[in-house]
């Protein structure tokens, strides 16, 4: 578009500028927007790590927590700064911001100057060009990159808070087979003392090579559970390292050696299914997509007969470059009235209203049965510490009284010590199952639960 | 205990809601049931009328009163639950008679006629079989045999003559198995019409019997058949058995009557006896023949007699050196000669309050470690000299020199004359004999034993 007199157009310009209402950046590649997002969920807060101040800020703040056994906390907390692949989405947002910004900018004018000499005659053409269509389209194509961005925040806060749940969870892993280890040893040790007594027992002549073999089978058993359980360890811990993002000498961080003890009492959540729809990420971006489509049902019921521009976010996808933009087309209602599309409007409102009630049904029953799940771990756990593990606690004190009275001899002893020592693990097992249950939980709620129950002072592990 | 205490009212409360159920008319027929409550050996039972009679002393038991109604001698017994205390600190649920078991010894003179009514407050029906007495067939008391049972709330009544004198026994013969596991019997004795015959100036009575009561239970096992865990006189265990306290030059007889399920060979110290009665009646002078031991077969009975001249506490016992034990492993491994150091600190680490025990031999020497409840250390007692280490079926016959007649009273230990207590020798130690040609022993006195398979392959561990 050639205009010859473009000084007049700079007020046009300027006042253009204005309404098309530019989008700026917010300083913090849009961090700002999703921390709140994923502190409410998580407890612990999502930043980028952008300048040499953060990563200082960072490695200090890794010095401190790794200088104590890491807890369930700590680790959250650490993943949500430290896990690469999640800062990487976080630059994800810093990515659609800019699109956002960039939409809201107008194409820069171009000045072109055209000099022409020809039959004696010299003419000088200067052009102030100027991408009238975008000026049009800017306020369209900002809408579009504002819904990419908010889509982009949703997805990354949901992939932060992922991250958290699932270090949650591996931490729980982590330190739970550290204790199997533990209890591996025990009966091992256990299996060594009968397996070592029984040699004495051959060697002194009271035993035959049968009952010797016996105790040894036992004893090497044990010793192949130890090795199994240390592998199991070794791959929770390294799990729970990747989500970490820790390498080197801070991979060496020490866990707790015991699972946090079960609470005094359960969770008594009366709205499981009215939290879940409130606070999970799914459903509310169900929801934001169900009110993007109403408005642009809206739009193209007010602009059916005068629509001249088709938008369309396109989304291309070439071999392993991947580009992101819109598209608009321009078209004259001559054919077309516009009730095919208000029609189609109508129809994606609608599939868009129905997956928000799908989102939010199957959210409820997630919640549901998260919390049942929740309830009867927490019941299997406090069975196992006030039932079983007492009662077996009973019976080695008996063994041992029997023992004492030459009633049953010390194979049945350190037979007993393996068994109570296998009753324990099992207790871990339920206590860790527990902790994943309340884990899942919180996932299925759409964040963390607020810490109502004071941990139990009593019930001791053992 | 205050359980065993509870239980013993309750058992009471059982017994008077019992009673009641008698019909009064009923009632007035019967004679008096007395109950026995204690396990301490109650004074002979002189006579009260009747022909006279010198009473036996039942250990740890008594003599069931009588009374005389147109010339018969009456009874009654109860079958009924007991509490029995086998030893202080251990009781059983038992069944037996008058509160009692075993139950009360039954004396009579022969030619006696005798009624016994029998009232059952067992949870089922029984009998009583009147065994070695030679009766009416329909007195015997085999159920189904020669009577119908007695249903409980029953009563039975049987009567015969006391034909002969001797030494003789009573239980059931109906469900017998549970009913003897149970502790249902009792001694009978039916004494000379002369007194002068067959005198004695003391004369002991006890029932062998045997229970398996699982440390921490307090109700026999009434299926075992042969590994029993405690072996008792009139069903109490050493230390818990009443001495035979006897003045010196006394004439003694023992009775014993076996209704355990296994033979056991009673074994006298210091004494030479002869076996002069059986529950076949009294042994002729010419076929009696010396003893220390005598033993007495399953169902049967044995009178011992001697002249106590040597003055002393004389062990008394079962000669089946298990039956002197109370509750013991029969399952244990032995650890004689077992090396435990380095092993015992792993185990301790793993059961706190792990002690070794074994490894020199089964003597506990002295240790007294918590046991389960309703349980008695395997070995026991405690003598003038020591531990006694031993249990169940043993007790002391105590020989004293001018006791009264009919004193019965533990003298407490015997005072030995010096220089007739076997002593530690501190001179030299006289040179070890060798056999001719034999190889000397090893230097550190352990047997030289070779084995197949020494070898353990184990030292990788």
């Amino acid at each position: 578009m050639n205009i010859k007199s473009p000084l007049r157009l700079t007020a046009a310009t300027a006042v253009l500028l204005a309404l098309t209402g530019c989008a700026s950046f917010s300083g913090d590649a849009g961090m700002g927007a999703i921390d709140p997002l994923v502190q409410a969920r998580t407890g612990a807060p999502a930043r980028t790590l952008k300048t040499e101040a953060d990563r200082r800020a960072l490695d200090e703040l890794l010095q401190a927590r790794l200088a104590q056994p890491l807890s369930a906390d700590g680790a959250v907390e650490i993943a949500l700064l430290n896990n690469r692949t999640l800062q990487a989405s976080y630059w994800e947002l810093g990515i659609a911001e800019a699109d956002l910004v960039q939409a809201g900018r107008l194409q820069n004018p171009a000045f072109g100057y055209q000099h022409m000499r020809g039959g004696g005659d010299v003419s000088i053409e200067r052009t102030l060009t100027f991408n009238l269509v975008s000026l049009i389209t800017a306020p369209l194509a900002s809408r579009i990159e504002g819904r990419q961005f908010e889509q982009t925040r949703q997805q990354v806060a949901a992939e932060a808070v992922q991250v958290a749940a699932d270090t949650r969870r591996a931490w729980v892993e982590a330190v739970a087979a550290t204790q199997a280890v533990e209890y591996a040893r025990q009966v091992a040790g256990a299996a060594e003392a009968s397996a070592e007594l029984g040699q004495r027992m051959r060697q002194a002549g009271n035993w035959s090579a049968y009952d010797q073999a016996r105790e040894q089978a036992f004893y090497a058993e044990a010793m192949a559970d130890v090795a199994r359980a240390t592998q199991a360890a070794t791959a929770a811990r390294e799990h729970l390292t990747r989500l970490l993002g820790l390498w080197g000498t801070q991979a060496q961080y020490r866990l707790p050696e015991r699972l946090p003890e079960l609470p005094a009492a359960p969770r008594d959540i009366a709205d499981v299914e009215q939290r879940a729809v409130r606070e999970r990420l799914d459903v509310q971006a169900a929801n934001l997509a169900t009110q993007r489509t109403a408005s642009a049902l809206g739009l193209s019921r007010a602009t059916r007969f005068v629509n001249v521009l088709e938008l369309g976010a396109v989304r291309e996808s070439d071999g392993g470059a991947k580009a992101r933009g819109y598209e608009v087309t321009l078209e004259i209602p001559l054919f077309d009235w516009g009730g095919a599309r208000t029609a189609r409007a109508e129809a994606v409102y609608m599939q868009a209203v129905n997956r928000l009630a799908a989102t939010a049904t199957d959210a409820r029953s997630a919640a549901r049965e998260s919390y049942q799940a929740y309830r009867s771990a927490y019941d299997v756990a406090r069975h196992y510490r006030d039932v079983v593990i007492p009662l077996r606690k009973k019976l080695s004190d008996e063994t041992l009284l029997r023992y004492n009275g030459m009633l049953l001899s010390t194979f049945e002893l350190l037979a007993d010590a393996r068994e109570q020592r296998s009753a324990v693990n099992a207790y871990v097992g339920a206590l860790k199952d527990f902790w994943l249950a309340e884990s899942s939980l919180e996932t299925a709620l759409g964040g963390r639960l607020p810490a109502v129950v004071p941990p139990s002072q009593q019930g001791a592990t053992q | 205990m205050t359980d065993s205490m509870k239980r013993r009212s309750f058992l009471q409360g059982a017994a008077l809601l019992g009673a009641g159920m008698v019909s009064k008319a009923g009632a007035a027929t019967l004679p008096e049931a007395p109950v026995q409550g204690s396990a301490a050996t109650a004074a002979p039972l002189v006579p009260p009328n009747g022909r006279p009679y010198n009473p036996v002393v039942t250990l740890n038991g008594w003599s069931l009163p009588w009374r005389m109604k147109d010339g018969v001698k009456e009874f009654h017994l109860v079958a009924e639950p007991v509490v029995r205390e086998l030893a202080p600190g251990m009781h059983a649920n038992l069944w037996g008679y008058n509160g009692q078991s075993p139950g009360p010894t039954i004396e009579v003179v022969e030619g006696d006629r005798v009624r016994i009514f029998v009232t059952n407050k067992l949870p089922e029906h029984t009998s009583v079989h009147w065994h070695g007495q030679i009766l009416p067939n329909g007195m015997d008391g085999v159920s189904g045999v020669t009577q119908p049972s007695i249903q409980p709330g029953k009563t039975f009544v049987y009567e015969f003559v006391a034909k002969h004198a001797g030494t003789f026994m009573y239980h059931p013969h109906a469900d017998e198995m549970a009913q003897m596991a149970m502790g249902m019997m009792g001694f009978w004795v039916t004494h000379p019409k002369d007194p002068r015959q067959h005198a004695v100036d003391r004369d002991f009575v006890f029932l062998l019997s045997a229970y398996d009561i699982e440390p921490g239970s307090y109700t026999p096992k009434v299926n075992t058949m042969l590994d029993f865990n405690l072996w008792t006189f009139n069903s109490r265990v050493f230390p818990a058995i009443d001495p035979m306290v006897v003045r010196q030059g006394e004439r003694v007889r023992i009775r014993a009557g076996n209704l355990t399920m296994t033979n056991h060979p009673l074994h006298v110290h210091g004494h030479t006896f002869e076996v002069t009665g059986t529950d076949g009646g009294w042994v002729r002078p010419s076929a009696r023949w010396p003893e220390v031991t005598t033993d007495v077969a399953v169902g049967q009975m044995r009178a011992i007699e001697f002249v106590a001249d040597n003055p002393g506490d004389w062990a008394f016992h079962c000669h089946k050196s298990h039956h002197t034990m109370n509750a013991m492993g029969h399952d244990v491994p032995t650890l004689i000669g077992v090396d435990h150091r380095g092993v015992a600190e792993k185990i301790n680490k793993l059961v706190p309050g792990y002690m070794v025990m074994g490894e020199k031999g089964g003597a506990m020497g002295g240790m007294r470690m918590p046991l389960p409840e309703n349980t008695l250390p395997m070995m026991t007692g405690t003598g003038q000299f020591g531990e006694i280490e031993m249990g169940g079926m043993f007790t002391l016959l105590k020989v004293r020199e001018g006791l009264a007649r009919g004193d019965y009273r533990d003298p407490g230990h015997y005072r030995h004359p010096k220089g007739t207590v076997a002593y530690e020798w501190t001179g030299e130690a006289p040179p070890a004999p060798s056999a001719p040609g034999g190889k000397a022993g090893r230097a550190d006195g352990a047997l030289d034993v070779r084995r197949g398979g020494a070898s353990t392959g184990h030292e990788g561990h």
